[in-house]
């Protein structure tokens, strides 16, 4: 275990945020439906939080996955060429995906803003809905500062990548 | 001679709703009169987006026109969400006409981002129930899927809990006993099966649901001072109704069927009894006016002039 | 040919071409999709659907359903089931010539119940069933063969995310095409069970009998299965029984693969910690795909690709299944490229419009596309299942892992001719839910 330095911690913190949105969807289903078939009520807004928290998870786990080297690919050349070829194609795909979850987050940024000034509300309890987009966007964002590093990292000190699923995935 | 255009029509109803064809004739008529000029490609059942997105597909010139409910963005287009309001509107063909000719006066500022070409409304939906719902006080305590946002106001200021779901679960909904009433059009009930989980039928007007017909602006102001000549006559209150009543007969003819089925309970409301649920759901007016004035509207012009024009329109119930 | 084809055509080529240079399988399918359609509907319009794509897929209710099974499979893992399961199967049927194999089948099967991922299945039980089938003397090929297979369960049986993906694609009933996978899932099997069973036959030194229990044993491990059958009725029979939609059925589940994995005592912190970082990044990588996919599907919407597709293929005159053939093979060639999710979000925007033309059962297709695609996972040159079961077991070689999933693969190919020919097998169940 190396040394935890500040991008690791941010890593760390991120992945964690997002597993604990999982768990809230969860349980807001599952409550929900305890609620629905005991007390025949239910949470307000209980679809509209669902859904915002999905996005927020979503979004958040494409940040690590994004860092982790996790998102699905195909493999074949990239198992069958040497340890260079290996790295410049990484480089390669990983200026690719910094590229595009770029523009991505930009025109997020864009529909989050649009939603603050259409003031979209929520179903129930009339709540505005932008700041949920907000902290889903956010995670967005932190996708572009780890593909960042972890392009400069792929460039200029391999050594210090970790990729959890890389190895599982694809052999040789 | 004008340049050929090519329209993205975007509905995201699926292709074998009722309202496609009409959207097609429409196009069609707009081929006719341009001398060819402007054509158009239906995309139904969300090909070119999700039905939620459709205001902004316009918006953005992701389609040149599109079918919205704009009820699925609550909050957005307050002034608007009038029209959805309890035991307004009695019928869908001049109803839809009273609704456009009505919204054109606010159109150009909510809907701002849009080059309006009309709204409409589809067959007022009912109240249909597992138990029978005859007063207002019936409602407390059931469990109601609702239409629309502001009938689920309805719902929990008559003391009921809303249950959400999409049309296809509906159904499952009702026979689970999760749900114990539904607001729904007739047509769209046989459609789904529902009639065979609810025997009681409140045969009322108690709701429509709007919808408006947009186009993207930068579209309409490419266009030749012909074509848009040709727009501006496909963007009318006939066309509106024209539109609107395709779909109104499918709906029309699901109340003589499911009245027409053994064991259903189609039942009319005294006018005292009709009387007492305007004064129940008046809660929901006020809240609904909050709203409008929230956004710096005035909701008693609103109200009125939509009242007066369903009366000069014979839509109003 | 028009521009639009061109353009549909240059799209693909890129396509492919990003995604052999390992870029992520949605961001390429992204990034094509948006530049294609910016150069047939404009720029403006192309970016604004980056942001309203995103942002609607990431917040639909309905895909929450995939979060929420993974959750539920990834607590179910980290809990030890798989290795109950096997220990159950084993003492019960261990002693005999085979056991060992077919208990792997059967503790696959039982596992696939609640975990909705065929690579998630035989990455569990190259962990669980290989180290004791080696302990007896089964050969290597044969024990990762079985667990490659034995996996392709896991997408076969509900809950199923590749099914429920199919499912949301196609606009169709996530609940009936759970119900339409149990039959032939319960049928791989018994056909799985038979290999076995000739395999014994012709080699009968090949695979030992393993250790004979007392009955009183037998029981005893018998004893522990009850918590995952008690979730698989909770959690389908709910689903079957219209008690929950699927995504309140996977979030109810997810909540009780909690509660008795804490009640038993086989979750403390790590483990919750694990099992929610696990469905945390593969709900990431599946929706990573599935916004790109979106995105790649609307620019062939406006591009007519799958109207000009089926056009094509009907007018090739080779009738329904000659069509449906031609598809099947072009899945077991992708399958040498791509997992099955990719796949199955990849491709079927394209052909299903074409299998519906041509009159199939759009549920019946369900099963039989990712019936096609696990065989793509298992089949020879490369596949996700063995992939995994080789990161597992790294002293074992790929050609070792083919050699041993080979008469599998031979059933394999037996029961996807069965069920074209019987659709009843799989359409039945299903339409016993009205
Ligand atoms: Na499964
Ligand atoms: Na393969």
């Amino acid at each position: 275990m190396q040394k935890n330095n500040f991008a690791d911690r941010f890593i760390n913190t991120i992945e964690w945020l997002a597993a604990i949105f999982v768990g809230v969807v969860a349980l807001n289903i599952f409550v929900n439906v305890l609620l629905r078939k005991l007390f025949s009520t239910s949470i307000p807004d209980n679809y509209d939080f669902g859904r915002m928290l999905l996005g927020i998870l979503i979004f958040w786990g494409i940040a690590a996955t994004s860092y982790r080297g996790g998102h699905i690919t195909v493999d074949l050349i990239w198992s069958s060429v040497g340890k260079q070829g290996k790295r410049w194609i990484d480089v390669f795909a990983t200026v690719v995906l910094l590229f595009v979850v770029t523009v991505q987050t930009a025109m997020l940024f864009d529909k989050v803003r649009l939603t603050y000034v259409d003031h979209v509300l929520t179903y129930d309890m009339g709540i505005p809905t932008w700041p949920f987009y907000a902290v889903a966007w956010i995670g967005d964002v932190c996708a572009v500062i780890l593909i960042a590093i972890r392009t400069w990292r792929l460039v200029f000190k391999p050594e210090a990548l970790h990729d959890e699923h890389f190895e599982q995935k694809a052999m040789e | 001679q004008d340049k050929p255009v090519a329209l993205k029509l975007s509905s995201w109803v699926p292709a074998q709703h009722a309202l496609n064809p009409a959207l097609q004739a429409w196009a069609d008529d707009i081929k006719k009169q341009s001398n060819g000029t402007i054509t158009s490609t239906l995309f139904p059942s969300e090909q070119l987006g999700k039905a939620f997105d459709h205001y902004d597909m316009a918006r953005d010139g992701i389609a040149d026109f599109s079918y919205v409910n704009p009820g699925y963005q609550p909050g957005r287009f307050p002034i608007f969400a009038a029209t959805s309001l309890p035991f307004m509107i009695s019928n869908a063909k001049a109803g839809s006409a009273a609704v456009d000719a009505w919204y054109r006066q606010y159109a150009p500022k909510e809907m701002k981002d849009v080059h309006f070409c009309f709204a409409f409304v589809h067959d007022p939906g009912a109240l249909h129930s597992t138990k029978k719902v005859v007063m207002p006080a019936d409602l407390k305590g059931m469990k109601v899927r609702p239409a629309t946002s502001t009938i689920g106001q309805m719902v929990t200021t008559l003391g009921g809990t809303n249950v959400q779901s999409s049309a296809p679960e509906a159904r499952d909904m009702l026979e689970r006993g999760v749900a114990q009433a539904i607001t729904f059009p007739w047509g769209s009930l046989n459609l789904f099966g529902i009639d065979k989980v609810v025997k009681y039928h409140m045969d009322e007007p108690l709701y429509v649901t709007p919808f408006v017909w947009v186009m993207n602006k930068d579209k309409y102001e490419s266009m030749s001072a012909a074509q848009k000549k040709v727009i501006d006559s496909h963007c009318t209150s006939e066309w509106a109704e024209k539109v609107g009543s395709a779909w109104a007969d499918f709906e029309i003819a699901g109340r003589a069927k499911i009245a027409a089925e053994p064991g259903h309970d189609v039942y009319k409301l005294t006018p005292a009894q009709l009387q007492a649920w305007r004064a129940a759901v008046e809660p929901v007016e006020v809240q609904w006016a909050d709203g409008v004035k929230k956004a710096g509207g005035d909701p008693k012009q609103a109200l009125d002039s939509l009242k007066a024009t369903l009366a000069k329109y014979k839509s109003a119930l | 040919m028009a521009q639009t084809d061109l353009i549909a055509l240059i799209g693909f080529l890129s396509l492919f071409a990003l995604m052999l240079l390992r870029v992520p399988v949605g961001m390429a399918m992204g990034l094509v999709g948006i530049t294609g359609y910016s150069m047939i509907a404009g720029v403006g319009p192309a970016l604004k659907l980056v942001g309203l794509t995103s942002m609607r897929t990431v917040t639909d209710y309905t895909f929450g359903v995939i979060p929420m099974f993974m959750l539920m499979g990834a607590l179910v893992s980290v809990s030890g089931v798989s290795r109950e399961l096997f220990k159950a199967a084993n003492s019960m049927i261990g002693h005999l010539r085979g056991g060992l194999g077919v208990a792997t089948v059967l503790a696959c099967g039982g596992f696939a119940a609640i975990c909705g991922s065929s690579v998630a299945t035989a990455a569990t039980f190259s962990g669980v069933a290989y180290p004791e089938m080696r302990r007896f003397g089964y050969p290597q090929s044969f024990s990762t063969g079985v667990i490659a297979a034995g996996g392709t369960l896991g997408a076969m049986l509900p809950p199923s995310t590749v099914l429920a993906v199919y499912a949301i694609l196609t606009q169709q009933d996530i609940g009936k095409l759970f119900m339409a996978g149990v039959i032939p899932g319960l049928f791989a099997m018994l056909l799985y069970v038979i290999t076995i069973g000739i395999i014994v036959r012709v080699k009968p030194d090949w695979l030992p009998r393993g250790e004979a229990k007392p009955w009183s044993e037998r029981l005893a491990d018998l004893r522990h299965v009850w918590a995952p059958i008690l979730l698989f009725i909770f959690v389908i029979g709910g689903l079957y029984g219209g008690f929950f939609t699927p995504t309140e059925a996977g979030g109810v589940g997810a909540s009780g693969a909690f509660i008795l994995g804490v009640l038993r005592g086989k979750l403390d912190r790590a483990k919750i910690k694990e099992a929610l970082l696990s469905a945390t990044r593969t709900a990431a990588a599946v929706f990573t795909v599935l916004i790109g996919a979106l995105m790649f599907g609307y620019f062939l919407t406006i591009t007519q690709t799958p109207q000009k597709l089926t056009e094509f293929l009907t007018s090739l005159g080779v009738g329904p299944y000659g069509v449906l053939a031609l598809i099947m093979i072009m899945y077991i060639v992708l399958g040498c490229l791509m997992d099955a999710m990719a796949m199955i979000i990849l491709t079927v925007p394209i052909i299903f419009p074409v299998v519906t033309h041509l009159g199939f059962d759009p549920i019946w297709f369900g099963v039989i596309i990712v019936m096609t695609v696990e065989l793509g996972l298992i089949h020879p040159p490369v596949g996700m299942n063995v992939f995994v079961i080789k990161s597992v077991i790294p002293d074992v070689t790929f050609t070792t892992i083919f050699r041993g999933v080979l008469p599998f693969v031979a059933t394999d190919i037996f029961r996807l001719v069965i069920l074209i020919a019987f659709p009843i097998i799989a359409l039945w169940l299903p339409g016993k839910m009205g």
